[in-house]
């Protein structure tokens, strides 16, 4: 399996002692994989994916994504592979309130000096594959939860990352948008986008995931292959 | 009381909004010591003469009497009259001529005529002489002089030669005084003056005197016809009121009240606009808090006491720091200060410090108050949505704008950021303007200070002079000449011109004569300066009209034209021995002189009225790139012992004015720079979410610096392009203000001042105002882990 990611004895131990966050985690994720991380609140799953995005460094072990050592990057080489390789979602949306949804998604392309007309056929191109073109020019306090999310993930993907990271994309929305969000990521999935999505919903993992990772109190306990 | 849960929550509400505080107290500290500073120095400004008069018990009135006709018990008599409340006296006293040698620079000097007093020691009920330097005469042979005595600067250890009296005693400098009113140019012991005093010179006395009433120049002259109706008739020599001391003294004053006054209000205004920006920044950005508070059973009046205390402890601290960093700072600048008024010494008085103080406290106690009340009066529910209320639509359309513009995303998100808080912009906008208008301000002056300096030292046009006095105070003292020989002014002016033409170095020179004369209109008369040759070089500048051409045309000063009514183009009469010329005033020149008035012609302009007129004077102009001091001691040597070479040098006192200039401009911008800071803490403060965000879909640390920075670039570009014109007109306001106060106009070259590439980097200011304060909360902002900050709110 050509691997995409590769965590080794990860360890992240937050300032203020007590038990690590994460502790001593080895995992690995292929190109094109789909994998679920669940466990209970507080297991350290937002943590890992942080950890994965380049969002926070690692108490000790090694984290590599692509050719990257992530755990070692300057914070200018981090910004610049969060902008390239990897996109991210979140259960709260994080987008800019004071910007449009076209210029939200945007962003990334304009960060990394993308040709404006370039960046713009993109995010045009994502807006219509999620369906929320005609919201191009509204602001995000306008959408709901479920709209916010396709934007959401439309920002993830415009510089078309080699990974997918959603922590609990479908938390904050109600059954039947959350499964519309979970169709569109297996959607994503198949045409070969690798994914890593935390969730608390067994139902979606069973359905969405091709391998299910559980943390318990920061350790991995099992791993299901297939779904 | 520790244990009140008011103080814990203002405790723990410091100690976590750190920087928050020591902005506050930094802001506070910074503002009061400008404050302090600046009204110390129109308190100070404003009465120097007074403070140092009452300090060393100043004589309302010095009078001189014949020694030979007032016995001394008939002069100790006066004392107990009753119009007289103190005297001091009898004092022996002379006037002698005397040369000095400085060694190694220039040839003998001579000085002018200087009044020498007889004194056992500088204190006593009245005119109690300040003692700058080393100590009182204690034996014949050592002098204490005056720190204003006339000619070059004299330094301790330093030697006099009497001259025009038996054996040519010399006297050694022992220390350096000053007299409030000029009583003496030197104080030696008792004993020596009869010794000093020229042959056959009739012993004086000098008396001096503190009146029970004085407060006008009539109490003054009562009180002295008083003295004098005590003594023999005729033997009262003369007197000099303290209140002519006192009008010379502010007339050189007052020209620097309008700019001190200027900078001082600068800074009064952007003191209190930037504590209140930040103090009330500081509770608004804790609006959330309150509404925490709320939620867990504070009352309205306890959260009001809470944040009032967190500021109140900042401001505190800032405020003591404040005042003992204005007081040190005081010590230098008002030190020097207290040199450019002649005056002993000023400090910032303590009231100055109570109130600024007080007046700062209370300023913040308002600025707080008033949204901490608004606070308290929030519901829990308001107080925390008004905390994260989404920001208003303005700043919706200026990102829309500004995203289409064809700059990098960083810049345009942070130049839109202004238009969120209209209202945190305009303060800051206002702050950081202040700042570059005293800047502005600040070049223009000194680039005009310099220029005045130029002009009025002539060190620039004519750095040397050759001085003849030697000459005239022979020819006053009646020295016998032989019958049948030359005139020996004449002899010795043609032995100058030679060496002058001789010594390489020499550009060109001209004699310059000067006369007292009458002009009808001009109570004290008019100075005249007459040049024999031409002297259009010599570094006058013209305020309106030209320089003369030839005889029967003149220039005056300002204060010749408003004293005489007349105007440039007009005549004037000048008057001396009975004798009378009418001149035409051809150009009015900049030569405040001290409120005297003077008038510039050839030479030959006077033939009629001065007929016995010698110069007094060569002055010298120099080929570029000739050193005056080198070209000075060349020449001392060749002209010989009995003529004085002298250079125009930088006045030290333009030079500690400089520094205050400096001093000030730079507190000024600094508090700017706290402002900028403090408005990018709480921006920060309030987007550290969003930061977050641009962080993690790939906002570089360079670029969020740039992004952070450019947030308040574009207001500082503003400030700086509106400083400009601000800065401009305060320059061109304050400027003839000096000069009216000076009794003088202001020459075009003095108001011109601004080239335009000192524009161009003036109006970047606002700018480098807006960086520098940005800096460092950007850099604290590119620092924040990404994850932290999207679990910040
Ligand atoms: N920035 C932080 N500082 C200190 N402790 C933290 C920080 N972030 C997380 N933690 C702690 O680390 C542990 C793991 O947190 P994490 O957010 O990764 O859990 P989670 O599995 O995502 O939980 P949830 O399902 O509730 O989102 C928790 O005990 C949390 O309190
Ligand atoms: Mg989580």
């Amino acid at each position: 399996m050509n691997l995409l990611v590769q965590l080794s004895d990860v360890t992240k131990r937050y300032d203020g002692g007590g038990a690590p966050a994460v502790d001593n985690v080895s995992l690995e994720v292929g190109h094109g994989e789909s994998v679920a991380v669940m466990g209970p609140s507080g297991s350290g799953k937002s943590t890992l994916l942080n950890l994965i995005a380049g969002l926070d460094r690692p108490t000790s072990g090694s984290v590599h994504v692509g050719g990257d050592r992530v755990d070692k990057l300057s914070e200018t080489r981090l910004a610049r592979y969060r902008r390239g390789k990897v996109g991210m979602i979140f259960q709260f949306f994080n987008l800019l309130d004071d910007m449009t949804v076209a210029d939200n998604v945007l962003l990334p392309a304009q960060l990394a000096g993308v040709p404006a007309a370039r960046a713009r056929a993109r995010a045009a191109e994502l807006l219509a594959a999620l369906r929320i073109e005609r919201h191009r020019d509204a602001y995000p306090a306008r959408l709901s939860g479920g709209e916010r999310q396709r934007v959401a993930i439309a920002r993830a993907l415009v510089n078309r990352p080699a990974l997918l990271l959603a922590d609990e994309p479908t938390g904050a929305l109600d059954t039947a948008t959350g499964e519309e969000i979970g169709e569109l990521l297996l959607d994503l999935n198949s045409s070969g986008q690798t994914l890593v999505l935390v969730t608390h919903n067994p139902d979606l993992a069973a359905r969405y995931a091709s391998r299910v990772i559980r943390l318990v109190d920061g350790q991995v306990s099992t791993a299901t292959g297939a779904r | 009381m520790s244990g009140h849960p008011v103080l814990r929550a203002a405790r723990s509400g410091v100690t976590g909004r750190r920087v928050q505080a020591a902005v506050i107290g930094l802001v506070v500290g910074v503002s009061t010591a400008a404050s302090a500073l600046a009204l110390g120095l129109i308190i100070d400004a404003n009465a120097p003469f007074d403070h140092a008069f009452a300090a060393q018990q100043g004589a309302h009135a010095t009078t001189t009497v014949d020694g030979s006709k007032a016995t001394a018990a008939q002069l100790s008599a006066t004392a107990r009259l009753p119009q007289v409340a103190a005297a001091a006296g009898p004092f022996p006293e002379t006037i002698v001529t005397a040369q000095v040698t400085i060694p190694g620079v220039l040839g003998s000097l001579h000085l002018p005529p200087v009044t020498l007093a007889g004194r056992a020691s500088p204190g006593g009920p009245v005119d109690d002489i300040a003692l700058d330097r080393g100590r009182w005469a204690q034996r014949p042979g050592e002098i204490v002089v005056s720190r204003d005595m006339p000619g070059p600067t004299l330094q301790v250890g330093q030697r006099i030669t009497i001259t025009g009296t038996r054996g040519t005693p010399s006297l050694t400098v022992v220390g350096i005084g000053k007299s409030i009113t000029d009583s003496a140019d030197g104080w030696v012991v008792p004993g020596e003056v009869a010794a000093l005093r020229a042959p056959g010179a009739s012993p004086a006395e000098q008396m001096l005197y503190r009146f029970r009433s004085a407060g006008s120049p009539g109490a003054v002259s009562s009180d002295v016809a008083a003295v004098r109706a005590a003594l023999p008739p005729g033997s009262l020599l003369g007197s000099q009121s303290y209140l002519t001391v006192k009008l010379q003294a502010t007339s050189s004053i007052a020209p620097w009240v309008p700019f001190i006054v200027a900078f001082a209000l600068i800074g009064l205004v952007m003191s209190v606009l930037i504590v209140v920006n930040v103090v009330s920044g500081a509770v608004v950005a804790g609006y959330r808090r309150i509404g925490v508070l709320r939620s867990i059973g504070f009352t309205p009046g306890q959260v009001v006491a809470v944040y009032v205390w967190q500021v109140a402890v900042c401001a505190v601290a800032g405020c003591l720091g404040g005042v003992l960093l204005g007081n040190l700072l005081s010590v230098p600048l008002l030190g020097q200060t207290a040199r450019v008024f002649g005056v002993g010494s000023l400090a910032i008085p303590v009231w100055v410090d109570v109130a600024v103080a007080a007046g700062m406290l209370a300023l913040t106690g308002i600025a707080a108050l008033l949204p901490a009340l608004r606070a308290g009066r929030l519901s829990a529910v308001q107080a925390i949505a008004t905390g994260r209320a989404p920001r208003p639509d303005h700043g919706y359309a200026a990102h829309r704008l500004l995203g289409r513009a064809r700059l990098p995303r960083p810049l345009t998100v942070g130049l839109a950021a202004p238009f969120a808080r209209p209202a945190r912009t305009l303060v800051t906008l206002v702050a950081i303007l202040l700042g570059a208008t005293a800047a502005t301000f600040a070049a223009g002056l000194s680039t005009s200070l310099d220029r005045a300096e130029l002009d009025l030292s002539h060190s620039g046009s004519e750095p040397v002079q050759v001085d003849l006095g030697a000459g005239l105070v022979k020819a006053k003292l009646g020295a016998p000449r032989p019958p049948g020989t030359e005139e020996p002014a004449a002899v010795q002016q043609r032995a100058v011109e030679a060496a002058l033409r001789a010594q390489p170095g020499t550009l060109r020179y001209v004699a310059e004569a000067d006369a007292q004369v009458a002009v009808p209109g001009i109570p004290g008369g008019a100075w005249v300066r007459a040049f024999r040759g031409d002297a259009s070089w010599t570094g006058y500048a013209v305020i309106t009209g030209r320089w003369y051409h030839g005889p029967g045309e003149a220039d005056v000063n300002t204060y010749f034209l408003t004293a005489t009514g007349t105007s440039v183009g007009g005549t004037a009469a000048i008057t001396s021995g009975g004798k009378r010329v009418m001149v035409r005033i051809v150009g009015e020149i900049f030569d405040p002189e001290n409120g005297t008035a003077s008038v510039l012609t050839d030479f030959r302009t006077l033939a009629g009225v001065l007929p016995g007129l010698t110069p007094r004077q060569y002055d010298v102009a120099l080929r570029p790139g000739v050193n005056a001091g080198r070209y000075a001691s060349a020449l001392g040597p060749v002209l010989g012992q009995d003529l004085g070479v002298s250079l125009n040098g930088t006045d030290p006192l333009f030079v500690s004015l400089l520094a205050l200039v400096s001093a000030l401009t730079v507190l000024l911008m600094l508090v700017a720079g706290l402002g900028v800071l403090n408005t990018v803490v709480l921006t920060t403060r309030e987007r550290a979410h969003d930061l977050g965000v641009f962080k993690a879909v790939g906002m570089t640390p360079r670029q969020t610096i740039a992004m952070v920075v450019s947030s308040v670039a574009g207001i500082g570009l503003v400030a700086g392009l509106i400083a400009i014109p601000a800065g401009i007109s305060v320059h061109d306001y304050v400027l003839p203000a000096m000069g009216h106060a000076a009794l003088t106009g202001i020459p075009p070259s003095l108001l011109d001042v601004y080239q335009p590439w000192e524009l161009a980097l003036l109006a970047l200011s606002g700018i480098v105002i807006a960086a520098g304060g940005a800096l460092i909360p950007a850099g604290w902002a590119a620092r924040t882990r990404t994850a932290t900050a999207l679990r910040a709110e």
